[in-house]
């Protein structure tokens, strides 16, 4: 699965183990999750994701010491309530805004992405012989809105991380929330060791979600991240990770709180299995219709099962995949679509196809891929080169990969492009190499993506046919 | 003179001198073997590599075009991300061998480059051209970037007159284009002067501004010093980036000459279109870039 894709392979493996990605591409797995959770609690939390990652080294670079014990602020239950119910009436713009993984993604391709980009850049750019290992590298994909709106997201989270550890994952997080439904006493855990306890308090200092109490002795799992700072911190052994010990009871708060996991996890299945009617997906906005990437099959399962988290936008090579603010409407922000004016997707390749971890775009052969019609070509005559300025063109036809837009006799010497919309993949290159403006060549998005004939019956080889006679 | 060149320049003639025996060729050819090397060489029959060997005897060896120490840009087609078999670039064993030849003849660096239509890392990989020309000894670099472009004035262009240009090709000494032979929806035919697009920054401009013209126009720039105009995989109809290998006629063909004109007007007859009825080739033999009038000129036709 992962073997091919060079520098991606770490990000497409973190990809794959993600709760949201992971219950859009398969549903059930999100019983999965939940069975792991109610074994060892909120592990994912500093395993597996990368926004607590990221979190976790902000704080590290300052080490600040932390306030201790804090409750639970009921907030977190709102959050996780109203993304379920935005999810349930078919939009997942609230939860794209606060899945971690879906954050973190758009904070690599809007933030991490250019900056790399723009350091080899200006090494590049230091004068001597050309050389394409320190090769300018095009543009990183950011996109105006998408940009602004990650930066400031991860300035206000990286302030928070750094003075306060990680109350992010304590009171916002829906996904957090989610698997502490069902960490009230999970079979794994962080537990003090009473004897051993001094009370020198080092551990509450650490703790970023506050969620420990050496006062009370107490650790509320369903808010431990299992970061395991509180470990690091104490110096006489009093904490340790393991199972409970004596009479450590499950209780009644667990039982309830576990119950309404359950029930969450069900919705959510349900949720997802209902997606499948067009019914409920956000309509798209008016205007021409955005051009979903290949694999995606219609806008409608693309709408309901895009997360937004940038993967296909890092993937893309053309770097013509890009976030969108309205081009799906309000319900779909930051789910990106393919955008012309920057390049066209590239005929041999499938790159976003393998990039998805939801399953909005599917894997699919490269064969299929090829045929794959995700959009189609208009061509507007009045505004063609050769119409208007009465000479020859053919940038079009020039680009096609498959020849729909093909040129045929126009007066005297010139011709024309004409478009077969049956051969038509809607990749967009005829629209960017077009050197009219307005665009002569305009490519808009299928709702339900098509597949194209094949422009010959059965695959042949070139004909041999040596030049006999020199002609002149 | 050295002695590989003298060697050269001897089979050059003996060459001549048999193809002056051949009948057939007897009159078309009396007035070339006499005055050393020819204008333009066509050669037909083998694979690419070998008919450069022998297409390049006959216009007086690589000695003639490249000294010691001189740096070389030799511009193939490298326009798309397709594999050989479809003709829509260069053969790279003919770049490859053509770096080689340069290298031998004491060249102290050879580029490789072509402003790519499709994106320059998958073309230059899946031409084949990028290893083969590394292999070879090229320094293969990108060209997708705008800041390696400067802005020329044309001397002479009747549209464009001036463009934004691949900087290593006005810097190097030495100038060896390569295209290869193929339909075209827009131009009808690609060949030598259309390939010089490719060393272009804004190619839209040329398309809007009158196509034929504009390629015309840029034959002036820098004159290349030798075109070598690869024939073997000739791309049929669905031109220039083809659809499949049914698009390709196998002709082993190549036509080398250091009239760009005369390279175009030999190539379109061998694709069966009479130079006169393309545009471009009229227009550039308006413009004094060279001659579309094969009989005048001194031809060596090489058959393998």
């Amino acid at each position: 699965m992962l073997r091919g894709h060079g520098w991606h392979a770490p990000w497409m493996f973190a990809a794959r183990v993600q709760v949201f990605p992971a219950l859009l591409r398969w549903g059930v797995t999100i019983l999965l999750f939940a069975g792991m959770a109610l074994l060892a609690g909120r592990f994912y939390c500093s395993l597996l994701c990368p926004l607590g990652l990221f979190q976790e080294a902000v704080h590290g670079l300052g080490r600040r010491k932390l306030p201790g014990y804090r409750r639970g602020t009921p907030l977190r239950y709102l959050v996780l309530a109203a993304v379920i119910l935005s999810m349930a009436a078919g939009s997942l713009a609230l939860f794209n805004l606060l899945d971690p993984f879906a954050v973190f993604g758009r904070g690599s391709t809007q933030i991490l992405k250019p900056l790399l980009v723009s350091a080899n850049n200006l090494l590049a750019s230091i004068p001597g012989e050309p050389s394409r290992i320190l090769h300018h590298l095009p543009a990183a994909p950011v996109a105006g809105t998408a940009f602004f709106s990650t930066a400031l997201f991860f300035c206000a989270l990286g302030a928070w991380a750094f003075l306060r550890g990680r109350p992010f994952c304590d009171a916002l997080c829906p996904v957090g929330t989610f698997l502490g439904l069902f960490s009230s006493s999970p079979l794994v855990s962080v537990r003090f060791d009473a004897d051993a306890c001094i009370g020198c308090r080092q551990c509450d200092q650490a703790c970023p979600t506050c969620c420990l109490s050496s006062r009370d002795l107490r650790v509320e799992h369903d808010r431990c991240v299992l970061c395991l700072s509180c470990l690091d911190a104490c110096r006489t052994g009093a904490l340790r990770l393991g199972t409970p010990k004596g009479n450590e009871a499950l209780q009644r708060r667990g039982l309830i709180r576990t119950a309404f996991g359950a029930a969450a996890a069900l919705a959510l299945s349900g949720i997802r299995n209902r997606w499948n009617s067009p019914a409920l997906s956000g309509a798209s906005a008016p205007g021409p219709a955005p051009v979903s990437p290949p694999g995606s099959f219609s806008h409608d399962n693309f709408t309901s099962r895009c997360i937004a988290c940038s993967s296909c936008v890092n993937a893309c090579p053309a770097g013509i995949i890009r976030p969108a603010l309205s081009a799906w409407g309000f319900a779909g922000l930051f789910q990106p679509r393919l955008d012309y004016r920057f390049g066209y997707c590239q005929y041999e390749c499938k790159a976003c196809t393998e990039a998805c971890p939801t399953g909005a775009i599917e894997p699919m052969s490269l064969e299929a891929k090829r045929r794959s019609q995700i959009g189609r070509a208009r061509f507007e005559k009045q505004a063609c080169i050769v119409v208007k300025n009465g000479t020859a063109c053919g940038a079009c036809a020039e680009h096609c990969p498959t020849q729909a837009a093909h040129m045929v006799p126009y007066g005297g010497s010139l011709s024309i492009p004409q478009v077969d919309t049956s051969l038509c993949i809607g990749c967009g290159a005829c629209q960017y190499a077009c050197p009219a403006l307005p665009k002569a060549m305009t490519v808009s998005g299928l709702r339900y993506h098509g597949t194209a004939r094949r422009p010959w019956e059965a695959e042949e080889g070139p004909v041999v046919d040596p030049l006999e006679e020199f002609p002149f | 003179m050295n002695r590989r060149e003298f060697l050269k320049r001897s089979l050059a003639l003996a060459v001549g001198a048999g193809a002056l025996a051949l009948p057939g060729n007897l009159g078309k050819n009396l007035g070339a073997a006499a005055a050393g090397p020819v204008d333009l060489a066509a050669v037909k029959g083998g694979e690419a590599p070998e008919m450069f060997d022998r297409g390049i005897s006959a216009l007086g060896g690589i000695g003639r075009f490249v000294s010691k120490g001189q740096t070389v840009v030799v511009k193939p087609n490298i326009a798309w991300d397709v594999e050989e078999a479809l003709g829509a670039n260069t053969n790279p064993a003919l770049v490859a061998r053509i770096v080689k030849r340069c290298l031998e003849a004491g060249a102290s660096k050879v580029y490789v480059f072509d402003h790519t239509c499709d994106l320059w890392k998958r073309s230059y990989a899946r031409s084949g051209i990028e290893e083969a020309a590394s292999r070879a000894g090229a320094t293969v670099v990108p060209a997708d970037q705008g800041n390696a472009y400067r802005k020329e004035t044309i001397r002479g262009a009747r549209t464009l007159k001036e463009t934004r240009v691949h900087e290593l090709v006005m810097k190097s000494d030495v100038f060896i284009n390569v295209p290869v032979l193929k339909s075209h929806g827009g131009a009808g035919l690609t060949m030598a002067m259309k390939n010089l697009m490719g060393i272009v920054w804004d190619r839209g401009e040329m398309h809007s501004r009158g196509l034929h013209q504009c390629i015309a126009d840029l034959s002036l720039l820098r004159k290349p010093d030798l075109n070598v105009v690869d024939a073997y995989r000739v791309m049929v109809r669905s031109g220039p980036r083809g659809t499949s290998a049914r698009d390709v006629a196998v002709r082993k063909a190549q036509v080398l000459s250091t009239d760009i004109v005369a390279a175009d007007a030999a190539s379109a007859k061998i694709f069966g279109t009479e130079p006169g009825a393309v545009e471009y080739i009229r227009q550039a033999t308006e413009l004094k870039a060279g001659t579309m009038d094969l009989d005048r000129l001194r031809i060596e036709r090489i058959s393998l």
